[in-house]
This record gives structure tokens, C-alpha cells and sequence, in this order.
């Protein structure tokens, strides 16, 4: 042999292409505080947690777009395009509290319904101390009465606790008809939403129908077009795959149900902040399926919350509910594991978005201040995908809402919304950590949200635009 | 689709194993024994060890020129082999064996995208039939070539944008494949004008159009960002003070969005140039192993493309097909630099485009001279009078199989490795070729000073700080006629001459074996005599 081999081979030397270059001045690390050992053990950590929310995003993902994906579930999910003659009964009932503004117009729009006026009950129910909207309910009923129009009755009750579900529960012993309905106060109730539940039940023995209800103001306010599509791709999409594997927390208004289901059941559940979700949850548990039918033309519209400070008390309200529902345990009793599961993950659903704004802030802070290791970092980038897949399926359904109610989506709501997106993100977080610790400290309250028509107004201006 | 469970169907699954198993045998059947193991094959499976044994995606420096999950994927499927690199023997072999599984399935993606393009049997069974007996294909398609995988991707992509339910999902996997089929070897990016028109047509009248355009486009990007962000992170995405001057490349690191830009630049003349790669390959490599296929197959690509144009809505399928390949010819054309294999991908759309045409000339005819004309086709090129698929007249003028399945050359690189491993030492400074180069690593004890020639010709790390770029720190030369041609077309700046001087000027050949054009030496450097 020659000369001596060289001290070192060429192998290991990682951006090594030149002698004097190449070498990065050394990252800020953790590994001068709590070692090597601990270092690592972060890492990996961070990379379990990136997987994780990477395969929760792209399961939320499927969910926002599992209508669309699936050719069938939308012909099978539309309103039927021809409607039987009119033979199910039906009593509304449209809770309300301090809606002195609203109460009338939506008394008048059930009323108005496309629907033989003997075959609906309408209840409207107050507490005894909202002495404004029993007045303006009553002055629409005596109005109504002068017009020879019967079956509109406002009831007032005195007891505890004063909320939806207990307004709904006294109503429910007025209840005369065969199907049970529930609106909100704000809604605009689709004139032939009876006929479309009346051929449905008539056409399938189904004992609870859950229809389409859709915010509509998605202009007013920087999170209004977020929260519009929040609406959009649960009730159009989401809710489909809920109820297809018979696992469904049902939403508060625009529901129906056989009323003797409903007295089979024990009506709803007066210590829960998501009633609806509740009550939906011990259907599913007691076997009962729910079919979902969703049809632009035919959807329940409402609006934004008005302020910041309403949006985050709903949400709040939202996640504390979910969290009362899955402590409860009554989908532990669904028949099988695949219910319980999408329930279980469903209900936990607050609990994941608490963690995800935290991460989001500790991901913003580690952009900054940590320097991972190049597979750690590219692990960790994986929910960051996952976070713009589901802004460009929200872009997208902006515009697939937009063309289903003849609106106009235009480019700079886009640029708004991926501008709001990430406070958005934020903003959910923190509601949902606000439910959290108020479910810790046994605050249960019902924090109501303020409805003003916006929705309304909207439409009355383009009609008058029209 | 065929109709399930009847006559159809059967016809149908019976063609398709007539099909896959005939690519089975056409490409398994020596596959260990020709061609000869190549120096690309060498660098990708050398890639995929340094991924296995070094956690690292080269063993030298990773200078982007190709994007790695062609070679994360043989890692991977290497990672599984119970001896993993020496399963089949040696490297090379281990990944050829993942060339036949790719090329099996490739199969039947061809059958179905050609039969759901023309819902006809004969254009399916007669385009996977040339993609399967074309010497031209089954040369190239035995090689470990990070092309064969891009075209597995590129061929899975095209399988799902065909299928005829409308799901998301699908436009997203479809979409998510074609992502990977761009980072296994870039000149995949030739086909996305054509794939994206296809989704367009195939999603246009849906529901969902938005939402599968969006998740195809968003999917496909997927594997692209985490590329460019791999290179970000490394602080390796844009040269230095953002110099892309090509006359004076940046010193201190290698960048990605650099080797894109120098890769943009590279031309060795195009189609109008009689002197360029694309005519010496053509002429020299290219029409000798199969004149059928390039010839019969582009004849068919301008046909259909002819057809399709003139009526988009009739003969759209037609259309699609031919701007398959039309669209990688231009990338062959067009005057780049160019490789030898750089036609695979042409090949399984040229195909395509035979079948198709074939199908269409054919029109109404009867069922059973659409039959009979199929099997006199394939009879009449398998034989010497018309193609010579299988068997051929040899150099002596003799009917003989053809080379592929006739001739071992492998077994002569087999026997170098074994001269090296009795009479070289371990610690020896060795210079080859990248064929040779996992045998020397992996196998113990493992050569550590072993280097492949480009890298000590090109590479900064191994030639100036670990040869020094001087003749007397080599030890010994392990070669073949062709590892030496190389080094004289790669001696442009002079960072081979160093070791061609060793060659010529300072050495004693030690070992040689020579068969047909195939040379191979081992040569040992006097270090005393200079």
C-alpha cells in the first residue's frame, strides 16, 4: 500500500461539500437546560402530537367534504321534489327570551307556512319575567285571531331553571300533534318545510328528522364568513356521516320528531347547555335513527352571532355542552363500538380544539425559539398542511355556499377570511378552553345569545334591491 | 368497467392475468443477468443503503439533482427483506426485483386506463403487450431507474382520474400520486397539463367539480412542499446571497432552487440539432432495441392526436391518450440534457397510443378477426421476420432468443467483486464505479475507502479533502470500457484527469475480463515507481 489512509472517510460528514463552509452556526437549543436525554424525549413528543393532529385534520377534513365525496348521499339526502298530500300534524315550538325584536316576524313565517293551518300547533314559549316578548308574542297571536287563525298560543312558565330545554320540556305537555318541531326565535322558517318532512316521514318510517339550517349574513363581521361555512359543511356534509353511522348530535332548531318518541325519551334534558346534541346522543343510544335532509333551496336561515363577545358565549356554551353530554356517559350505551366511538370523539371534539390552540401558540413560539431536528420538523409540518387544506376547503365551499343561495363570493372575502383564519382558530380555542374551565369550577349557566335579523335585513334588501 | 360477474367481466379478468403474468415472465425471466448492473442503478441503490445505514439520503454530499422518494421507497421496501440489501444476492438485484413488482402493476394500470379509454379488450391486451415484450421497454424496465418508479405514480395517477366514480378521495389520491411521481424524478412535471385537462373532463359535469380540482391540485403539492421544505430546513433551499450565476456557482452550500436553475440551463441540443443526445440516443440506443414501438407508437401518438383535435368531444379519449405522450416527447425533444433510459416514460404511452389506434382502425370488424388479428400480431412479432420480441437472429445470423433472455452479462461484474474481495484489502483506497459500490459497504468487512469516480471527480468532500486530488493517494482502480469512456466525457474542467493520469501514467493492471464490448479492470497504482 501507498500512503496512509485517510483519517476519516467521506461517510457521516452531512454538508460537508466544502471544508470551510457548510457549517451553520449552531441553532439556539434545549439541550443546554435540561439535557440530551429530555431533548429528545420532546422531540418525539412533538412529532406523536404532530401525527395526531394530522390525522385529526385530515378526519375533520373528510367530514367537511364527505357529502360531496359520496356521489349517492346527496340524492339521497335532498328534499323530495314532489310532496304527498299533507296527513302528519304538526306543533312548533318556538322558544324565546328577551326577542321582543324577532318574535313576531317568526311567529308570522311559521304561521304563513305552506301548510293546511289545521294540521299546525304553534307554541310560543316565554318565562314569566320576559314580559316584553309575551307582550309582542301575544299582540301576534290576537292579531292572528282577528284573522281567524287559531292554534297559536303563547305559554308562560314560572318555574326553574329558566332555559331552552326547560321551555321546551313545558311545551312539550301542550303538544297535541303528531310530530314535534323545534325552531329559534330569529329563524326564517322555509314556507314548505312541513311538506318536505311530511313526505319524508311518509315516504320513510322515520321517527326524527333533522333538516338544514344555514347562517346566512357572511359578510357583516370579520369571523361571519367562518362561521357561515361552519354551518354549511356541518349540517351539508358533516351531519350526513353522523347519522349514517347512527351516532348524531342533533341540532337545536329546525328538528323533528315523533312526539311519542320524544315522550319516550323524557323530553330534553334541563341541566344540559346542548340540549339538542343531548338529546340526539340518547336517540342514537335508544336506537333511534335520525335522517338528515339538507337542501339549499329549503334551509332554516339565521344569522351571526352580533359581537365577539356573543360568538364566544355560544361557543362557549357549545363546547361546555359536548363536555356535559360525554361526562353524562349516555353514548357508552350506544349498540356498537364504532357509535361510541364517533360519539366519544365527537363530544371530545372541545377538548381537542382547547389543545389545538395551545399548540398553535407553542408552534408560533418553537417556529421562533426551537430548532428541531430536520425529520422532527418536517413531522411537525404535517398538521400545518393539514391546518391549509382545510382553508382551501373552506375557500372553496365559500363558493359552493355562494352559488346555493345565489350570492356573490368574491375574491376579497377570500382574502378576508384567510386574513381571519388564524385569530378565528384562536378564537374557538379559547372558547373552548373558557368551557372547559367553566365545566372545572361547576359554572353551568345558559349564557343566551342576542339576535338582532341581520339575516333579515340582508334579505329584505335584496329583495327590495330585486 | 366490465360488467361483474359476466361474460365480460371474465374476458376481462382473464386478459388482464394473461397480461400481468406475461410481464412477469418478460421481465423476471434473467432478470438478474442482463443487462449489465448499471452506474445509476449503483448510485440509487448506494442512495438507498446511506438512507438505511447512515440515516442520510446520500452517502456524499445530497446536491438536489434528484428528488429523494424514488430511493426512500427502494429503502423502504429494502427495510422489509428478511437479508435485506443481499436478499437476491446483491444490491442491484434486490432493487430490480422492485422494478419487476412496479412494472407488474404498472400492467395493470395500462390494461384498465386503456381499456376505460376505449372500453375495448383488444386496444388493453395489444398496448400491454408491447409494454411488455418491446426489448426497448424490458431493457430499460429491468434497471434500477428512479424513471420506472416516476411512471408507476404517473400510471397510478392516470388509473384513478379514470375511474368512473366522482369521489373526491380519489381525485385526491390521484392527485397525492402524481405529487410523488414529481418528486421520484422531476420530468414528471411534463404531464401535469395533460393529467390536470383530464381531471377537468372527467369532474366538469359533477357537483364536486370545485372541491376535486382543489384536493387533486392541493394533494399533488403535498409531496413538492415537504421537498422544498426539507431543503429550507437545511438552510439549503436558495444559494448563498441568492446567487444563481452559473459561470461562478455558489461555494459554500448547495441549494435546491440552484440545481433547478442549472438543470433549466443544461442543453446538449434538441430535435433540430443532428448532433444532439436526443438523435445519438434515438439513432444509436434506442432504434436498435426496438424500432416498433418509437416508430409505429409516435406514428399512432400524431394519428390520435390528429383525430382528437378535430373532434375533442367524439374522439376525446383519443385525445387524452396521445397528449400523454405527446406532452413527455416535447420534454425529449426540446434539447435538454438527456440519459440513455430518460425514453421510459414514453414508452408505456406509446403503447398506448398502438392499442388505442389499433382498436380504432379496427372499428366495427367482427369480434373474432378483431381475434384473430390480435393473435397474428403478437405471432408475428415475436419472431424474426416481423419484430423479434422474443426471438431474433443473432450475430452470427442464427434464430436465438433475444439477449435479454439469452445473454448473462452480469456474472462478469460478479466475478470483479470477487476478485476485489480476494486481493484487495479492506483499507485499500479504491476508485470504481457506482455499480460495485454497496457490494464494497455492506458487505463485511466493508470497503470504507471505496469511491465512486463521479464523486472524486466532482464532489469537493471526496476529491479534495480525501484524495486531494492527487494520483498517489489512490491505491487501486476498479473499471469497466464504459466507467472509462465516462471519465473522459466527464474530463471537461479536468477533475478527472488526476485519476486518468493514475490510470495511464502510474498503474499495472492486476485483473481483466473481456466479453463482447463489455471490458472490465482492476488496476493497481505504483505509488514507488513515480
Amino acid at each position: 500500500m501507498g500512503a496512509a489512509a485517510p483519517a476519516t472517510s467521506a461517510h457521516g460528514r452531512a454538508g460537508a461539500l466544502h471544508p470551510d463552509g457548510g457549517h451553520r452556526a449552531p441553532a439556539r437549543s434545549w439541550k443546554v437546560g435540561p439535557g440530551r436525554a429530555v431533548t429528545d424525549l420532546l422531540y418525539v413528543i412533538l412529532a406523536v402530537i404532530s401525527i395526531l393532529l394530522a390525522v385529526q385534520g385530515g378526519y375533520t377534513l373528510y367530514l367537511m367534504i364527505y357529502t360531496w365525496d359520496q356521489p349517492d348521499v346527496h340524492e339521497r339526502t335532498k328534499a323530495p321534489d314532489r310532496f304527498v298530500e299533507p296527513s302528519l300534524s304538526f306543533t312548533v315550538m318556538l322558544p324565546a327570551r328577551h326577542e321582543e325584536e324577532v318574535i313576531q316576524t317568526t311567529i308570522g313565517r311559521v304561521v304563513g307556512a305552506n301548510y293546511p293551518a289545521e294540521l299546525l300547533q304553534v307554541l310560543v314559549i316565554c318565562s314569566a319575567d320576559d314580559t316584553g316578548t309575551i307582550s309582542k308574542a301575544e299582540e301576534k297571536v290576537e292579531e292572528l285571531r282577528l284573522q281567524h287563525r287559531q292554534g297559536v298560543d303563547v305559554v308562560v312558565f314560572d318555574d326553574r331553571p329558566i332555559n331552552k330545554p326547560h321551555a321546551l320540556n313545558v311545551a312539550l305537555r301542550h303538544a297535541a300533534k303528531d310530530v314535534v318541531t323545534v325552531f329559534d326565535a330569529e329563524d326564517d322558517v322555509h314556507p314548505e318545510i312541513f311538506n318536505i318532512v311530511n313526505t319524508v316521514m311518509a315516504e320513510d318510517p322515520v321517527r326524527v328528522v333533522q333538516s338544514g339550517v344555514q347562517l346566512m349574513n357572511y359578510r357583516d363581521r370579520w369571523y361571519s364568513p367562518l362561521n357561515v361555512l361552519e354551518y354549511f359543511f356541518w349540517f351539508k356534509s358533516t351531519l350526513h356521516f353522523f347519522a349514517r353511522y347512527g351516532a348524531i348530535p342533533l341540532g337545536g332548531n329546525t328538528v323533528f320528531f315523533r312526539r311519542n318518541v320524544l315522550q319516550m325519551i323524557g323530553g330534553w334534558d334541563e341541566y344540559n347547555l346542548t340540549e339538542d346534541a343531548d338529546i340526539g346522543i340518547r336517540l342514537s343510544s335508544a336506537g333511534v335513527a335520525a335522517r338528515v335532509v339538507y337542501d339549499d333551496r329549503y334551509v332554516t336561515r339565521e344569522e351571526t352571532p352580533p359581537t365577539l363577545g356573543q360568538f364566544v358565549k355560544q361557543r362557549t356554551r357549545w363546547s361546555q355542552g359536548f363536555l356535559q353530554t360525554l361526562l353524562k356517559g349516555d353514548w357508552k350505551h350506544m349498540p356498537s363500538r364504532a357509535q361510541r366511538l364517533l360519539a366519544a370523539y365527537t363530544l371530545t371534539f372541545p377538548i381537542v380544539q382547547a389543545a389545538l390552540g395551545l399548540y398553535a401558540v407553542a408552534a408560533l413560539i418553537m417556529m421562533f425559539e426551537v430548532k428541531a431536528p430536520v425529520l422532527v420538523a418536517l413531522i411537525s409540518y404535517l398538521p400545518v398542511f393539514l391546518l391549509a387544506s382545510h382553508f382551501m376547503t373552506a375557500a372553496v365551499g365559500l363558493r359552493e355556499f355562494a352559488e346555493a343561495h345565489g350570492l356573490k363570493a368574491s375574491w376579497g372575502v377570500t382574502l378576508g377570511m384567510a386574513l381571519a383564519w388564524f385569530p378565528y382558530q384562536l378564537l374557538l380555542a379559547f372558547a373552548a378552553l373558557r368551557a372547559v374551565a367553566r365545566l372545572a369550577f361547576g359554572i353551568n349557566n345558559w349564557e343566551k345569545t342576542r339576535h338582532v335579523g341581520a339575516h333579515r335585513e340582508r334579505r329584505k334588501a335584496g329583495e327590495h334591491a330585486a | 368497467m366490465p360488467r361483474k360477474g359476466g361474460l365480460n367481466d371474465s374476458w376481462h379478468k382473464a386478459l388482464l392475468a394473461v397480461s400481468m403474468v406475461s410481464g412477469l415472465v418478460t421481465h423476471a425471466y434473467h432478470l438478474f443477468l442482463y443487462p449489465l448492473y448499471t452506474t445509476d442503478e449503483g448510485i440509487y441503490m448506494q442512495q438507498a443503503w446511506s438512507i438505511l445505514r447512515e440515516a442520510k439520503l446520500s452517502p456524499y454530499t445530497y446536491f438536489y439533482d434528484h428528488a429523494p422518494a424514488g430511493w426512500l421507497m427502494i429503502a423502504t421496501y429494502v427495510a422489509v427483506l428478511p437479508m435485506q440489501f443481499q436478499t437476491f444476492g446483491n444490491a442491484i438485484n434486490a432493487g430490480r426485483v422492485l422494478m419487476l413488482v412496479a412494472h407488474v402493476c404498472n400492467v395493470f394500470f395500462l390494461f384498465q386506463i386503456a381499456y376505460r379509454l376505449s372500453h375495448s379488450h383488444l386496444a388493453a391486451f395489444v398496448a400491454c403487450f408491447f409494454f411488455n415484450f418491446s426489448p426497448l421497454a424490458v431493457f430499460y424496465q429491468r434497471e434500477v431507474l428512479l424513471d420506472n418508479l416516476m411512471v408507476f405514480w404517473v400510471l397510478l395517477s392516470v388509473y384513478l382520474l379514470t375511474r368512473d366514480e366522482r369521489r373526491i378521495v380519489t381525485a385526491m389520491l390521484s392527485g397525492l400520486s402524481y405529487g410523488l411521481a414529481m418528486i421520484t424524478k422531476e420530468n414528471a412535471i411534463f404531464f401535469a397539463p395533460v393529467l390536470l385537462s383530464l381531471l377537468y373532463r372527467q369532474v366538469q359535469a359533477s357537483r364536486n367539480r370545485r372541491f376535486a380540482l382543489s384536493y387533486w391540485s392541493f394533494a399533488a403539492w403535498g409531496p413538492v412542499s415537504i421537498y422544498t421544505l426539507y431543503a429550507s430546513l437545511k438552510n439549503e433551499l436558495v444559494p448563498s446571497r441568492f446567487n444563481f450565476s452559473l459561470s461562478s456557482p455558489p461555494a459554500d452550500h448547495v441549494a435546491l432552487l440552484y440545481t433547478v436553475w442549472w438543470q433549466l440551463n443544461r442543453n446538449q441540443g434538441g430535435i433540430f440539432d443532428p448532433h444532439s443526445l436526443f438523435w445519438r440516443f434515438s439513432l444509436g440506443a434506442w432504434l436498435p432495441k426496438d424500432h416498433l414501438i418509437l416508430v409505429v407508437g409516435s406514428a399512432a401518438m400524431l394519428i390520435a392526436l390528429l383525430i382528437g383535435l378535430r373532434n375533442r368531444e367524439r374522439h376525446a379519449n383519443l385525445l387524452v391518450a396521445s397528449s400523454l405522450a405527446a406532452s413527455y416527447s416535447l420534454y425529449l425533444i426540446r434539447g435538454s440534457v438527456m440519459l440513455e433510459f430518460y425514453v421510459i416514460p414514453l414508452l408505456p404511452f406509446l403503447a398506448l397510443n398502438i392499442g388505442l389506434m389499433l382498436d380504432h382502425l379496427l372499428g366495427a370488424t367482427p369480434a373474432a378477426l378483431r381475434v384473430v388479428s390480435t393473435v397474428l400480431l403478437v405471432a408475428v412479432l415475436s419472431v424474426p421476420a416481423g419484430g423479434g420480441y422474443v426471438y431474433t437472429h443473432n450475430d452470427k445470423g442464427q434464430v436465438a432468443p433475444q439477449d435479454l433472455y439469452n445473454v448473462p452479462q452480469t456474472p462478469m461484474q460478479e466475478e470483479e467483486i470477487a476478485y476485489v474481495r480476494q486481493h484487495i484489502p479492506t483499507s485499500a483506497r479504491i476508485i470504481m464505479d457506482d455499480d460495485v459500490w454497496v457490494e464494497l459497504h455492506d458487505q463485511s468487512p466493508p470497503y470504507r475507502y471505496a469511491h465512486s469516480h463521479w464523486k472524486a471527480a466532482g464532489d469537493p468532500a471526496v476529491r479534495d479533502r480525501l484524495f486531494q486530488k492527487d494520483w498517489q493517494n489512490i491505491d487501486y482502480i476498479v473499471m469497466s470500457n464504459k466507467m472509462r469512456a465516462a471519465m473522459e466525457q466527464n474530463n471537461g474542467d479536468g477533475n478527472e484527469g488526476w485519476m486518468l493520469d493514475a490510470i495511464d501514467n502510474h498503474s499495472t493492471r492486476i485483473w481483466t475480463l473481456k466479453r463482447g464490448d463489455v471490458e472490465l479492470d482492476v488496476y493497481k497504482i505504483e505509488h514507488g515507481g513515480s
